[in-house]
């Protein structure tokens, strides 16, 4: 409890530092609760998700960093590996793969990656899956546009 | 506590002037390096307490039987056996992956016993002089069969190996020990006594060496050690304790005596103290 306590405000000292270092990412922790952060990035770009700006809802347990952080989208995103109504997000350094080197910094990097390279075959969106599977990267990119101006955009007007 | 550090860490490390004080902390913990560890194929550093809570993070989730003796490093994946750690500049501790938090069944206190003894560097000639190697050679006892030496063997390869199944190297050099002997019978005991000792030497060294490397003279000067005993294991453990000094509390005091007047105690120089149990029993035999 107390070592993911003061590993948490270390990660917390470098967002605030290094807060212009990746623009594509605005780390947030919760005002009263260290174990809580949500994070903003953008969709990359030359992807569907370009344009649109992503919630992520950390949840960080007492174990941390021995056992991984859970992230889940808050926005709703068209992509194989993310579960299109719990935003839950298969992705094996968050499962299998997780090292305590990892941080909510670079895990939000990761996630990204993973945005503009989805893995089809272990997917958790089967629809978003299977048209990539097929072949069908047109029809995959405008599906997951339209879900991105629909989500991830501002309203205009 | 912990917090509290990490309090003060941050003001000093918010103050303009001095924007990073600490530009190598643990991966881990991100704090400052305390107690530095190393893994011992990649090098990268850690706190001790927080690479040793991570081994046993991952060997707890590893739901097969034998558990893996190696680590896959945070940083690199690299895998790695052992973590180095109390490095004072000469000597340096060593926790292997999945030996030492009780895990292990086969690794006995004998085991560590031996893989000690392998640690120390006795004077040269106190050992050979003490189980009579120079007469084992001259009075061709080499002819004859050691019925313990499959036993002694197997666990001086397990300590060293720190392998539990090594039944195929112990039988290979059981092999070319036998074999040797067989062929000496045939030569008859014309042949020439260092010439003897000297080519068994090379023989076992030859066998063992693809498995042991670096250990493998010590090895072999054993192994030819156990043969001159002409003792059980039990016993052969026990005179070589005696000689080093390293006495077994059992032992009466007068035997104490007589042995600590006839050589001079040698302490290891390396211990593989893994956990306080056994740190003990090892203080109160050398003490006993």
């Amino acid at each position: 409890m107390q070592a993911s306590r003061a590993r948490l405000f270390k990660e917390y000292k470098e967002v605030q530092r290094e807060k212009t270092a990746d623009p594509d990412i605005t780390l947030v922790c919760d005002d009263t609760n260290i174990f809580k952060w949500t994070a903003l990035i953008k969709g990359p770009s030359e992807t569907p998700y370009d344009g649109g700006v992503f919630q992520l809802a950390f949840a960080v347990p007492e174990q941390y960093p021995l056992q991984p952080p859970q992230v889940r989208f808050l926005t709703k995103i068209f992509h194989p590996n993310v579960h299109f109504k719990t935003g839950e997000i298969c992705l094996d350094i968050l499962k299998n793969a997780w090292s305590p080197a990892w941080t909510l910094q670079s895990v939000c990097r990761a996630i990204i990656a993973l945005m503009a390279h989805p893995e089809p075959d272990s997917p958790l969106n089967c629809d978003s899956g299977n048209l990539l599977r097929s072949g069908d990267v047109r029809g995959f990119n405008s599906m997951a546009k339209m879900y991105t101006r629909l989500a991830a955009m501002p309203k205009k007007g | 506590m912990e917090q509290e550090e990490a309090m003060k860490d941050d003001e000093e490390g918010g103050s303009p002037c001095i924007p990073n004080l600490n530009p190598n902390p643990c991966p881990i913990c991100l704090g400052l390096l305390s107690q530095d560890s190393y893994l011992d194929q990649c090098f990268h550093t850690f706190c001790y307490k927080c690479i040793v809570r991570w081994t046993q993070v991952v060997s707890s989730r590893s739901s097969s039987l034998r558990q893996s003796s190696s680590v896959k490093c945070p940083l690199c994946k690299t895998e790695n056996f052992s973590i180095i750690y109390g490095y004072d500049g000469i000597t340096f501790q060593q926790h292997f992956i999945n030996q030492n938090n009780g895990n292990s069944t086969f690794f006995s206190k004998d085991h560590k016993y031996r893989l000690q003894c392998y640690y120390t560097e006795p004077e040269s000639g106190l050992l050979s002089d003490a189980f009579k190697v120079e007469r084992y050679w001259k009075l061709h006892k080499y002819l004859q069969p050691n019925s313990w030496l499959e036993k002694w063997l197997k666990r001086e390869l397990q300590a060293l190996l720190q392998e539990e199944d090594v039944e195929i190297i112990m039988h290979h050099i059981l092999g070319v020990i036998h074999s040797f002997s067989r062929s000496y019978h045939l030569k008859g005991k014309t042949h020439p006594l260092h010439r003897t000792q000297e080519e068994f030497k090379v023989l076992v060294a030859d066998a063992a060496m693809p498995f042991l490397t670096a250990r493998t003279k010590r090895f072999v000067d054993e192994v030819e050690l156990f043969l001159a005993s002409g003792l059980t294991v039990e016993a052969f453990d026990k005179a070589y304790r005696r000689c080093l000094g390293w006495k077994k509390s059992e032992e009466t005091s007068e035997d104490n005596e007589r042995t600590s007047t006839e050589c001079e105690p040698i302490a290891p120089c390396l211990y593989f103290i893994d956990d306080d149990s056994d740190e003990v029993d090892w203080t109160e035999d050398k003490l006993a």
